[in-house]
């Protein structure tokens, strides 16, 4: 079931891009195994690193803004991000939960 | 994404419209589909499984493709009877879930002299009302008062129509009586049986948060269960 509170992560990027700040959209857009959040969960993140909302529940949210920031300083406008547990940094991202997600990101333009 | 159509979302979300998100996770273009919707060139070939996972409510990445579809659904219309105390916490569990709703309660010492926020409160005897609403299989009902003159013609009502969720607050006791009352009605058993009832989810609790809690939980397993 759908949450309200994506309404207001929406509401807040548009009110950061009003005020001139640069800003990124992440949206979980797969998930395998016991990973928290459902498909479609949101997080907004801007050019100074402030954030709302998560993509997991604190597993992998230090990587997206880190990943975030890059995509904002290097001008590109999307970029897929795959956390595996298997993945040779799954210590720098912990998933604790075993599970594995795949994030978007796109600069909101 | 572009910023229009962020906030053609935002639009879309608060009228309650069902319409979903398209992106391609190729060349980062997003669109809005709703049913009857033209196609953009970049989603055209898809249009078949768009509109399959679409009618089901699928999010995700379309499998063999590099479309990424996000449903937004209406919010389900929760439809109680009884602005009694429980309503309050009701209200209060549902801040965060996507749901609507609507109090239905005859006495009007329940409904004028007591603070509800952000819901439509209606003055009158549910049979009144309810039959001026077309319902569908995003409606829910929830009879709070137990009392018969009030609660029996609302579940009467949701019974003939389309509800995915019906329950009703009472004890075993209150719940037997009610359900003789039904089958003097000309009810059929399955008919009866399918009213929650004693309503919500066995947690324990007595006071009217917890009893809330319970209703809510019961209605959240329900909306998933039936994929509502």
């Amino acid at each position: 079931m759908r949450k309200l509170y994506e309404l207001k992560i929406m509401e807040e990027a548009i009110s950061w891009v009003k005020f001139n700040k640069k800003v990124v959209i992440a949206t979980v857009i797969n998930t395998w195994g016991s990973s928290p959040f459902e498909i479609g969960t949101k997080m907004i993140i801007n050019e100074k690193g402030d954030f709302l909302g998560s993509v997991s529940g604190g597993c992998v949210e230090a990587s997206v803004i880190e990943e975030s920031l890059n995509l904002l300083k290097n001008k590109y406008l999307f970029k897929r991000l795959d956390f595996d547990v298997s993945d040779k940094n799954a210590w720098n991202y912990g998933l604790a939960c075993g599970g594995s997600l795949s994030v978007y990101i796109e600069q909101i333009n | 994404m572009k910023i229009d159509i962020l906030q053609e979302i935002i639009e879309k979300k608060i009228s309650k419209k069902r319409f979903a998100v398209l992106t391609n996770l190729m060349n980062g273009k997003s669109e809005l589909f709703e049913l009857g919707n033209q196609l953009s060139d970049d989603f055209k070939v898809h249009k078949k499984d768009i509109e399959n996972y679409f009618s089901h409510k699928k999010n995700g990445i379309i499998s063999e493709t590099n479309i990424f579809i996000q449903n937004y659904t209406k919010p389900i219309e929760v439809i109680i009877v009884g602005a009694v105390h429980i309503a309050q916490y009701l209200i209060d569990f549902s801040k965060n879930l996507n749901l609507m709703i609507t109090i239905i309660d005859p006495r009007e010492y329940f409904t004028k002299k007591q603070k509800f926020q952000n819901v439509k409160i209606i003055n009158e005897w549910p049979e009144k009302i309810l039959k001026k609403i077309q319902t569908d299989n995003n409606y829910a009902l929830i009879t709070l008062t137990h009392d018969p003159k009030i609660d029996d013609s609302a579940l009467q009502f949701a019974l003939k129509n389309k509800f995915f969720y019906i329950g009703a607050l009472g004890s075993k006791k209150t719940h037997d009586k009610r359900c003789k009352r039904l089958k003097e009605y000309g009810y059929t058993s399955e008919q009866i049986n399918s009213i929650h009832g004693p309503i919500g989810l066995k947690l324990g609790g007595k006071s009217a948060p917890e009893i809330a809690l319970s209703i809510i939980s019961q209605l959240v397993l329900e909306i998933n269960r039936l994929n509502v």
